[in-house]
């Protein structure tokens, strides 16, 4: 019959060979390879210091009539550290969620234990079925003065571990960041930019808890950041963007009155709208007629190639004057 | 002994005083009152309470000070209705409810802090429970103020003695300064609560509708 046998990185290991005697002539395997016998103290198997490699099939078989006499699975690890935990409410007032895990792993199996506190009163957090090591809880009561305890406790074959987390309702609450972040030129406004964004979809109700929302925004070229904090709405105009330059934007999130900010949205780049240069637009216009028809090259307009809506970087600029030339030479030979 | 002689004498003295002539007499009530107004007094409220609180903790000493006490609430007679509530219970809140319920709250509230005025050790204590104190009542009177514009009456006073009867004076000193540590989380907990309930109330009734039923009413 068959075991398995959890050891510690480091610790020294003596197999016996089941039920035989110490001076029995064995010989012992190990992933269907023959060991040394170096190894052997007598029928024992010693494993000395042993580490992660080691961890394998050993098996035991009786010298001459070569019958497998004990077979064992030696998985060789760690017993748990202090687990990290975090407890969050992205979606208040439904409730919160709480995921942990390991700072570094034991290499075995382990068993996750969490409970929840509140008051006197246990309460049950689901667990989820993605992400693992994840639960959540629905609030009963909403306003409580009574802090909530979490107790994560961690257990394997080589050791146990827990931490603990306590505290208030309000603390916790930290939204997701807002979703669907667009930043946009405004024609004719050098100097301004269209962002606009939606609450995150897992806030469920922004009509009795609304959300404010901090702006931040710099050109690609500073390192300093603009801040903008807006108490409603789902829009804003910068207007002291520098005119050409691209610009980098990201959005927060916070319950307008408790808890802390969301981390920051996905950031979106844009350039405000910038003026047509006068010469280029004139070349175009003269080199449209004539090698619409008869150019193989696709020159659309130049204008076309400049207005790319809302991702217009600074390299678009070098394409315009490329474009521009490349139409100008191929209208010169048309001449 | 008698200390809870006094307790329940000056509450009953604070507390029984009607407070409409209090609102008759201001100016800044009536047509001025909005939700939006009291939303931010809640604001501001809270915001005070967060040094007064760290304050007036520090004077009670360890361990009401440390940051993660954690007490279990005693079996002792609720003196505050508690801002806890069932969600689905607080979403129905009628307007009226939900004001009432604030309005009451408040009101004992400041009942019980005014008392804990008088009987605090240090100036400096002193002087912050006033001035709180003194932003508190006029969070209570613009509740108030809210409701009469709403045409709601007000609840009648702070429901007789703040202190009823039933509820046992604190026998040592440690347990006295556990009441005053479940009075300021209370206070802490309404606060969080009533922004809440004013968000709600601000969706619900906005300004325009309270200026116009006052001129209804001829104010």
């Amino acid at each position: 019959d068959s075991h398995t046998q959890y050891e510690r990185v480091g610790a020294d290991v003596t197999m016996k060979c089941g039920s035989m005697d110490w001076d029995a002539a064995v010989t012992w395997t190990v992933n269907g390879t023959d060991i040394d016998e170096s190894h052997l103290n007598g029928s024992y198997l010693i494993l000395k210091n042993v580490n992660l490699s080691q961890s394998g099939q050993y098996a035991c078989y009786e010298g001459s009539s070569w019958h497998l006499k004990y077979q064992t699975s030696l998985r060789v690890g760690m017993p748990p550290k202090e687990p990290v935990l975090m407890c969050r409410s992205n979606n208040y007032p439904k409730g919160f969620y709480c995921s942990w895990h390991l700072p570094t792993p034991t290499y075995i199996p382990n068993i996750f234990n969490i409970s929840v506190i509140h008051g006197t009163k246990d309460m049950v957090c689901e667990k989820d079925a993605t992400p693992k090591n994840r639960c959540h809880i629905r609030y009963l009561q909403l306003f409580s003065t009574v802090k909530y305890k979490v107790t994560l406790t961690v257990t394997n074959p080589l050791g146990k571990n827990f931490t603990t987390l306590t505290f208030d309702e309000f603390a916790i609450v930290k939204p997701d960041p807002p979703e669907s972040v667009v930043a946009k030129p405004v024609p004719n406004n050098p100097r301004r930019l269209e962002v606009s964004w939606q609450n995150p979809s897992s806030w469920p109700d922004p009509e009795s808890f609304p959300l404010k929302f901090f702006l931040r925004y710099r050109p690609l070229i500073l390192d300093q950041w603009q801040h903008v904090e807006l108490s409603d709405g789902t829009s804003h105009t910068i207007t002291d963007a520098y005119a050409g330059k691209e610009y980098i934007i990201q959005v927060a999130a916070k319950d307008n009155d408790i808890g802390t900010w969301s981390d920051w949205s996905v950031a979106v780049h844009a350039t405000p709208w910038t003026e047509e240069p006068k010469h280029l637009t004139t070349e175009a216009q003269i080199t449209e007629t004539t090698s619409a028809s008869t150019s193989s090259f696709m020159a659309p307009p130049t204008t076309k190639i400049c207005d790319k809506g809302a991702v217009v970087g600074s390299g678009a600029v070098a394409v315009c004057w490329t474009a521009g030339l490349v139409v100008a030479a191929y209208s010169v030979l048309f001449i | 002994g008698d200390s809870w002689g006094i307790f329940t004498f000056l509450c009953a003295a604070l507390c029984n005083l009607p407070a409409l002539p209090a609102l008759n007499c201001s100016e800044e009530l009536g047509a001025g009152q909005s939700i939006q107004q009291t939303y931010d007094l809640t604001r501001y409220l809270e915001h005070q309470l967060r040094t007064l609180a760290g304050t007036y903790l520090n004077y009670l000493g360890p361990p009401f000070n440390e940051p993660d006490f954690n007490p279990p609430r005693l079996a002792r007679a609720e003196r505050v209705p508690s801002a806890t509530v069932d969600l689905d219970l607080w979403r129905g809140l009628t307007d009226n409810a939900r004001l009432a319920a604030n309005y009451r709250a408040y009101s004992r509230l400041l009942c019980y802090l005014r008392v804990l005025d008088e009987q605090v050790g240090t100036a400096e204590l002193r002087h912050r429970l006033a001035h709180f104190c003194a932003s508190l009542q006029g969070l209570v009177l613009s509740i108030g103020g809210v409701m009469s514009s709403l045409g709601y009456p007000l609840p009648a006073g702070p429901a007789g003695t703040p202190a009823p009867p039933g509820a046992p004076a604190a026998p040592n000193d440690f347990l006295k300064k556990m009441d005053d540590f479940w009075l300021l989380k209370e206070l802490q907990t309404w606060l969080w609560r009533s922004a809440k309930d004013f968000n709600r109330l601000k969706k619900k009734v906005p300004p325009a509708v309270v200026t116009l039923r006052l001129e209804a009413r001829g104010f």
